[in-house]
């Protein structure tokens, strides 16, 4: 008796927590035991031809499809925000120096590239998290180096503009903006005016004339980030790009899509 | 968790839980004291020869509604097949890593098989049906191309062959249906004997359209199943 | 209380997906929509202390009504392929626009179509 009303009030709580999950993978496995749970209230029902077809189609095959299509063996992913010249859309395709050197790299490794944009502060965590491979799109190495950055492979510096920004006092200075480049670049080039630090890529796109510019003297540079536990990734990457160094192919690189 | 609240969420939020607790209050308010329950259940079952009532509904008094269904089905397939078609991969090893898994996944094959020849043979006695068991056995084939990998598959079975099985089934499905026409009765009613109520052989037409529908929602899973295997893409 | 609980889980799937901004959440929660009201339907036919709509004579005993059980069988089935056919075109859309963000497409989506004008 208790059970019946166990398993109904079990529902709606497992499918609230199943699907305020941020991770994917953790979504789709909520999911499936909730339809597990479903089968056993049908079964409460009186009704058995339900419940073993919800059982067997909720649980397995649904899961089962979600799991293939966010699969990623045979991948290299690659989360990374837009930033011009180094990594942006185009049409349906990505294009730029980092795609180029990842698209290069994933081949090298016998795997595909898939590149998915998200806002810039989520892309350290989300390769922390393990959700990606490999974190790009203009990302200056910060001051800290919890995760695995590889060495600047191009150097950049940065730029304030529109004022100095607030409430940084003795703080390095550091790429900081919500959301996506892409909201960004609108939300400037329609006069929006917070002061705001970006790295030369995006600060040379957004840039409008007749606005104060402050240039920070430290030399920054651009790099890849790779998760805290794909230390032989880490290291296959830094090989590929001395490879790329050594080669000369890196400066031909830069100077086909920044110069 | 940590959330933006944005005043539109919010009222998104509010709107629903009270529409919700809207419809709980007028259901609970005016439910009538004895609800209009169908009487399928007292018909005698030498109507049908389908001890599971359940089947007896959708196999029989409301076929048109099932094979309709089933067309449904075949055309979301189709949907599948065209847009994960044109990016697959060439070719698919195994998709698990772990020996274990390998060799546990292919053994529970034959389970599937076996219990999906029994839900749709015995649908019309005990719980189970065509739906229910083509997708079991559709499962269960995922699991061998688990172990297997999907080339091994399409070796013994290819692309075409599974095409011919589905389309089979449809057009022999649909055929069913008109089949009554032969005989001078009208579409989809059940032409064949009853037989002895409990026994296997018995429900008339309906173990035939459990069996056709079995194959159907089989191969057009496994087509699924199949595409999503083979893509390559991104997500 | 089945029904209600169905509702319930309506609302929860409803609210998700205008909530969540991915879009693979999104169909988890369609997914949710169509559960609550499956469940609904058969918690409808359902009574206390019924039996199992499987008898060969069926006496006075009470049964559960077998209609919406069958109405909802083939229904789980179909939605099943259905959702394969949005998952699908999830996958396009996200090869298209390399993000699974909703908002983040949408504004894609603009931009793309404001260039296109501008040509």
């Amino acid at each position: 008796m208790i059970a019946r009303y166990a398993v109904l009030a079990m529902l709606p709580v497992v499918a609230f927590v199943a699907l305020t999950q941020r991770r994917r993978l953790a979504a789709i496995i909520g999911m499936g035991l909730f339809s597990f749970l479903l089968a056993v209230a049908y079964l409460q029902l009186h009704a058995p031809d339900v419940a073993l077809t919800e059982a067997i189609i909720g649980a397995a095959l649904t899961t089962a499809i979600y799991v293939l299509a966010i699969r990623r063996t045979g991948r290299l992913a690659v989360v990374a925000d837009e930033a011009p010249g180094l990594l942006a859309r185009e049409g349906d395709r990505v294009v730029g120096l980092e795609h180029e050197i990842l698209e290069r790299f994933a081949k090298h490794l016998g795997l595909d590239l898939s590149v998915e944009l998200v806002p810039y502060q989520e892309v350290a965590e989300q390769v922390r998290r393990g959700e990606a491979d490999i974190g790009a799109g203009g990302l200056v190495l910060p001051p800290d180096v919890p995760d695995l950055f590889t060495r600047p492979y191009l150097e950049t510096a940065l730029f304030t503009i529109g004022g100095a920004e607030t409430g940084e006092g003795a703080a390095p200075p550091m790429v900081r903006y919500d959301g996506y480049f892409a909201e960004l670049e609108i939300e400037r080039l329609d006069g929006a005016g917070r002061p705001i630090t970006l790295d030369l890529a995006r600060f040379l796109s957004v840039r409008v004339p007749d606005e104060a510019v402050v240039r920070h003297p430290e030399r920054r540079g651009y790099s890849f980030v790779v998760g805290q536990r794909r230390s032989e990734l880490h290291t296959e990457l830094e090989a590929y790009l001395d490879h790329l160094r050594e080669t000369g192919e890196l400066d031909r690189l830069i100077r086909r899509y920044v110069v | 968790m940590r959330f933006r609240v944005r005043p539109l969420s919010v009222l998104t939020v509010v709107a629903a839980c009270a529409v919700v607790a809207i419809v709980l209050l007028g259901y609970h308010a005016n439910r009538p004291d004895e609800a209009p329950y169908s009487t399928y259940v007292v018909r005698p079952v030498e109507e049908t020869g389908a001890v599971n009532r359940v089947a007896s509904i959708y196999l029989n008094y409301r076929l048109f509604d099932s094979v309709l269904e089933v067309l449904v089905f075949f055309v979301a397939v189709l949907g599948v097949r065209h847009y994960l078609g044109t990016r697959e991969r060439t070719a698919v090893p195994s998709l698990a890593e772990s020996e274990v898994v390998r060799t546990s996944s292919a053994l529970l094959f034959p389970l599937a098989v076996l219990l999906g020849v029994y839900l749709a043979a015995l649908g019309h006695l005990s719980p189970g049906g065509g739906f229910g068991a083509g997708v079991i056995v559709a499962s269960g084939a995922l699991l061998v191309s688990i172990s297997l990998g999907m080339d091994a598959i399409e070796r013994r079975f290819s692309l075409g062959t599974i095409e011919w099985v589905e389309q089979g089934a449809l057009f022999l499905l649909l055929a069913a249906t008109l089949l009554p026409l032969a005989f001078g009765r009208a579409a989809l009613t059940d032409v064949l004997p009853k037989g002895r109520t409990g026994q296997v052989v018995s429900g008339g037409m309906i173990p035939v359209y459990n069996a056709l529908v079995g194959v159907k929602v089989l191969a057009g899973s496994w087509l699924i199943l199949r595409s999503f295997v083979r893509h390559r893409g991104e997500i | 209380m089945a029904f209600s609980v169905g509702i319930v889980l309506l609302g929860i799937g409803l609210v998700a997906i205008a909530i969540r901004r991915d879009l693979v959440i999104k169909l988890l929660a369609l997914g949710l929509t169509n559960a609550g009201s499956i469940l609904c339907l058969v918690a409808i036919g359902d009574r206390p202390d019924a039996h199992v709509p499987i008898c060969a004579v069926c006496h006075d005993v009470l049964y559960a009504d077998p209609l919406p059980q069958a109405l909802v069988l083939s229904a789980i089935v179909i939605n099943f392929a259905i959702l394969a056919l949005a998952l699908v075109f999830v996958m396009r859309l996200v090869e298209q626009y390399h993000t699974t963000d909703s908002r983040h497409v949408e504004d894609l989506v603009q931009r793309d179509l404001d260039e296109g004008g501008q040509q």
